[in-house]
């Protein structure tokens, strides 16, 4: 898993920072932030499609790793620890949601904004006006296909294709068995492959 | 690895090797359509990382800046609390406190076992009279009387060791 990190950065090990934050140095705790904020955010943005709800669940998610690094005991890496956080914070927010709209699993109220589609190690090109407009139409159809998903089935899916997960790592990140992070992979990956097909065989 | 999930997600992301392999892939009815539908999740899989891979955090510094923020606020807090409750729990509070609260469960101690008296085991409210009726005529004599509980008020009187009953006693 890439990491965003300066040189400078780099050289101090995660698990000194982890040290440190646990000695109450919150300054280390901002360059952990630093290191994952973007992956945290971008996790959580797939999952629920909202900006300004990835952005508070981030933060939530933050503030709670900050408060629990005394428990972290450094059994699995950082960004798994984080991760496990990110996942429980987001996957119980879908669930409180997901009961105030009456059990729904596709929630029509999700805002499909614009997005951006360069990081910012990606020279950065405008699109056009229809390549932006087929771009937001391909990103609402993926959007969509990924609500119709539970939680769980979203976060391991997300976990193996785009932040390229191992089993071991989802499954401590989830708290499940590896089995189970693979039967679920199984499942999100037909319900996604039959209501994305067209989509992606036309890319 | 047990079920046809577990080993299809194997042999999907490739890892099933050796024996195991070749026995998944003969157990496939159609292996021809299986390969079909293996590279078309890889498909699926290039097709998510490159459409949802991208997606950044507009403004990293003010994320951080906000964090950072909310971290001091509520280590502040948590210290501001934690310093009422050191001020507020002196010794000498705790010494009185846990005295009141030690006077108070003794006092609701006794007036429950006031109000479970062993009494409720009999009818009768037992009095004995350890009194001597005449000490030279009767020296082992006692009386006990049992009284009714309820409204009907009997009372029996009994008698023992009496051998003479007084003079004044036949009277009444």
């Amino acid at each position: 898993m890439q990491t965003e990190t300066t040189p400078a950065q780099a050289d101090v090990s995660e698990l000194d920072l982890v040290k440190r934050c646990q000695a109450g140095d919150s300054e280390a705790f901002d360059q952990l932030v630093t290191r994952y904020r973007t992956r945290v955010f971008a996790m959580i943005y797939n999952m629920v499609h909202n900006e300004q709800d990835a952005w508070d669940l981030a933060q939530d998610s933050f503030v709670k790793a900050w408060k629990s690094i005394g428990r972290f005991r450094g059994k699995s890496s950082f960004y798994t620890w984080i991760y496990r956080i990110v996942m429980n914070v987001t996957i119980d927010w879908l669930r409180k949601r997901q009961i105030k709209a009456g059990g729904a699993e596709f929630d029509d109220s999700i805002q499909l904004k614009e997005i951006e589609p360069a990081s910012k190690t990606v020279p950065k090109a405008d699109p056009l006006p229809h390549q932006r407009m087929e771009r937001g139409e391909i990103r609402a159809r993926i959007d969509k296909a990924i609500a119709q998903l539970s939680p769980e089935h979203r976060a391991v899916i997300l976990m193996k294709e785009i932040e390229e997960m191992q089993y071991h790592e989802i499954a401590e990140s989830l708290g499940c068995s590896i089995g189970t992070v693979m039967s679920r992979l199984f499942y999100a990956r037909k319900k996604l492959q039959n209501t994305l097909r067209d989509v992606y065989e036309n890319v | 690895m047990k079920t046809f999930e577990e080993k299809w997600t194997a042999w999907l992301d490739g890892r099933l090797s050796g024996r195991e392999l070749i026995e998944f892939e003969s157990s496939l009815p159609d292996l021809a359509a299986a390969e079909a539908e293996k590279h078309d999740a890889h498909k699926l899989g290039a097709f998510l990382k490159k459409e949802l891979g991208a997606q950044a955090l507009s403004n990293e510094e003010f994320f951080s800046h906000q964090l950072r923020e909310r971290i001091a606020r509520e280590t502040d807090d948590r210290s501001n609390s934690g310093g009422i409750r050191s001020t507020w729990w002196t010794i000498p509070r705790l010494v009185w406190s846990g005295a009141t609260a030690l006077a108070l469960f003794f006092i609701c101690a006794v007036a429950i076992m006031r109000q479970h008296q062993p009494g409720e085991q009999s009818e009768y409210l037992t009095q004995i009279l350890k009194s001597q009726v005449d000490p030279v005529a009767n020296p082992n004599a006692t009386i006990s009387i049992f009284e009714s509980k309820n409204d009907n008020k009997v009372t029996v009187l009994w008698t023992e060791g009496l051998q003479t009953l007084p003079a004044d006693y036949a009277a009444k």
